[in-house]
């Protein structure tokens, strides 16, 4: 049977088709990641419909649509709503199967949840959503002013030795910390380095508040920072599995619970 | 009028009209039998009809005028209060109130525009604020206590200043201990203040009206036992019922005729329940810990339509012993000093342990409201304490009385992946 994960995050949308047979075999079809925008409807129905198209299946072959993700309310064409714990939880474990902890850092919010090995589910979680401070769009509005590709901040991390302590939390005062502190002459990449630290230290602080299992799955968008694993790495002194597509794990878990559903 | 059309009329004109004179009037208008009866309608359950009505009385004779009014804080011994023929006023309580009439975004911000710092619990800056806008009676009497809450004493405090009554504003200072000692201390504060409190309002100590207070609030008791016990079967509760609607009857009203009769009410409403209930209807029992937000919200529906029920709250814990009232201030002294709130955290460990024990609960949610640091400085404590018995534990962190400080998005996901996570096991 066919089924399809939507995960409506702040940032970025994904839609993921799946082909999943009764002994729980599946195969990823498509997958899509879009930018949310301002309206996290029509970006549901465009990558839905982008998902499909990818997949050369019709709408009417699908079986069941979960949605997650903070927008999960507005996909009206959706079966079922899951929280964004419980999908994770179930797409990082069809990836890598041992995962105790994830990580998972997006757009506007991170959260850390912790799985029981044996039944693959949630016992716990961590979220962090009431301030930008340590999550993707932080990174963007630093990557800005320092008009510095995102993408290269990784490659920045690791070929730099030194670092600039940033203080502000707030993404305000960093940022104008930062346009202060490139003022002063300061090279913009120890400037990385102290950011990407910092928000390494914020999560830590949360890996901690829920209580340190390995092995440790990071997920979402900014995993595709390698700056910022790296450091988590090293402050931990572990080894972070990271999927291959960090951003699809929940739509990926909406897929495949989408297959429990039962029509009947 | 309709029924529900005459609540939100009451609401939006109290938006509208933010003064004493029109909530006197307001409240004189809706006191009045056919109008009480009608808004009493619009309630499902008929112990929140009573309790409705009945408050709404109430307030109205606090507000008369006819009566002296004592301010107290929560964690009183309200019977004696009762006793004496004050009509007590809870500033915080009130300040919940100000949440579910949303007039909470006005009053915190008159506190805030007078350097009420926005570290202080929103039920005292919700209070201070409104009585800044003079939207409270004046008080004769002012009662706080140091039990659990330390905001309280020093926010009663600055009301005893505001009204000018620095000398009938009384701290009642409760020990660490339970012992003895701290017994005969506690009784002969209450003794003092019974017989200073008489004088003061001219009248002889009325012993038999502080026992008949006594015998009210051991009635309570009883049938607010025999409520909970009925809970501990109970899923199909009637419609909007919620346990942490019934604060100002379990502590203000305790030793009122009203408040037995609204026990007694509840008590037959919800065994009503039970008798019909499925006798295979199942769902995850939750225990709730502290209060929780008391404007319009959805954490309570996202529950029960995700399988989930609050069986039991801490603040409906009959915690104390039946009252003497041959011993009026050694029983009162001694319901103080068995609150679980009292001395270390270990006392209230120990008792919601035994709650989830006798509810068989599958998860806590501890309600960790902005400020309160009585009960938030113990929550880690508590989270591993359940864990290690394998409950899982919600500490859902947000704010009882102002809604922007609670965003409903986040307690939305927070919520539903709490009862996810119940639900999969
Ligand atoms: N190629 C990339 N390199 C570095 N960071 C990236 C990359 N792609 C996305 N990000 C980061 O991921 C964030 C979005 O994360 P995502 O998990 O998609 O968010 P959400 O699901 O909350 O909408 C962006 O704000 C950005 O910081
Ligand atoms: S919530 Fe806490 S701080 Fe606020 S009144 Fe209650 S006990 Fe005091």
């Amino acid at each position: 049977m066919y089924t399809c994960g939507i995960d409506i995050g702040s940032v970025s949308t994904e839609a993921l088709i799946l082909d999943i047979d009764e002994s729980k075999n599946y195969k990823i079809l498509s997958y899509v990641v879009n930018k949310t925008g301002s309206n996290s409807k029509t970006a549901a129905l465009e990558s839905f419909n982008k998902a499909l198209t990818d997949a050369k299946i019709n709408r009417n072959e699908i079986n069941s649509i979960i949605a997650t993700g903070y927008g999960r309310v507005n996909v009206e064409f959706a079966d079922k709503n899951i929280t964004e714990i419980t999908c994770h939880a179930s797409g990082v474990t069809l990836i890598f199967p041992a995962t105790a902890t994830i990580i998972d850092i997006g757009g506007q919010d991170s959260k850390v949840i912790k799985i029981d090995k044996t039944t693959k589910k949630p016992i716990d979680f961590l979220m962090n959503d009431k301030c930008a401070a340590g999550t993707g769009r932080f990174l963007e509005v630093m990557a800005k002013t320092l008009e510095i590709n995102l993408e290269n901040f990784g490659d920045i991390f690791l070929n730099t030795k030194e670092k600039v302590d940033i203080t502000s939390t707030c993404t305000v005062f960093a940022e104008s910390e930062i346009v202060s502190l490139i003022g002063h002459g300061v090279a913009k990449e120890k400037i990385i380095k102290g950011l990407i630290y910092s928000i390494a230290d914020r999560i830590i602080s949360m890996i901690s508040r829920v209580g340190l299992e390995e092995p440790v799955c990071l997920t979402g968008g900014v995993a595709k920072n390698s700056g910022i694993s790296s450091a988590i790495e090293e402050k931990l002194g572990i080894k972070l599995s990271i999927p291959f597509e960090p951003q699809i794990t929940g739509a990926l878990g909406a897929a495949y619970l989408a297959a429990k559903i039962d029509h009947t | 009028m309709g029924m529900q059309s005459l609540k939100t009329s009451v609401i939006n004109n109290v938006q509208n009209n933010l003064n004493t004179k029109f909530i006197k009037k307001l409240l004189r208008f809706i006191s009045v039998k056919p109008v009480i009866n009608l808004y009493g309608q619009s309630f499902k359950s008929i112990a929140d009809r009573y309790l409705n009505i009945y408050s709404i009385r109430y307030l109205n004779e606090v507000y008369s005028e006819n009566y002296p009014v004592a301010y107290g804080s929560l964690f009183l011994p309200y019977e004696l209060i009762n006793g004496l023929g004050l009509k007590p006023f809870l500033p915080e309580v009130i300040g919940g109130f100000t949440a579910g009439l949303g007039v909470s975004g006005k009053t915190i911000k008159t506190a805030s525009n007078k350097w009420y710092s926005s570290d202080l619990c929103t039920f005292h800056r919700s209070a201070t604020g409104a009585s800044e806008m003079d939207l409270f009676p004046k008080p004769s009497f002012i009662f706080s206590s140091n039990l659990a809450c330390d905001a309280a004493c020093k926010s009663f405090q600055s009301f005893s200043r505001k009204y000018g009554i620095e000398k009938n504003y009384y701290l009642i200072d409760v020990p660490y201990e339970n012992d003895k000692e701290s017994l005969h201390y506690l009784s002969k504060q209450l003794e003092n203040i019974f017989y200073d409190v008489s004088e003061k309002l001219y009248k002889k100590p009325d012993i038999e009206n502080l026992k008949k207070a006594i015998n009210y609030s051991n009635e309570f008791r009883k049938f607010a036992i025999e409520a909970n016990n009925i809970r501990k079967q109970l899923f199909d509760y009637p419609q909007y019922f919620n346990g942490l609607n019934f604060i100002l009857p379990f502590f203000g009203l305790c030793g009122t005729k009203e408040t037995a009769k609204l026990y007694k009410i509840m008590r037959d409403e919800l065994k009503e329940k039970l008798l019909k209930q499925d006798k295979n209807k199942k769902m995850k029992k939750v225990l709730w810990m502290h209060l929780k937000p008391y404007y319009r919200n959805e954490i309570f529906n996202i529950l029960e339509n995700n399988n989930c029920r609050v069986v039991f709250e801490e603040t409906s814990n009959i915690f104390w012993e039946e009252l003497n009232p041959e011993k009026p201030f050694e029983s009162l002294a001694g319901k103080m000093l068995s609150n679980p709130l009292r001395g270390s955290g270990e006392n209230r460990i120990n008792a919601m342990r035994n709650l989830a024990d006798s509810y068989d609960v599958d998860g806590v949610i501890m309600f960790s409201h902005w400020g309160c640091r009585q009960s938030n400085g113990l929550s880690r404590i508590i989270k591993d304490s359940f864990n290690r018995q394998g409950i899982p534990v919600l500490i859902l962190d947000g704010d009882c009385v102002d809604i922007n400080n609670c965003p409903a998005g986040q307690i939305k996901t927070r919520v539903e992946g709490f009862a996810e996570i119940l639900n999969s096991v």
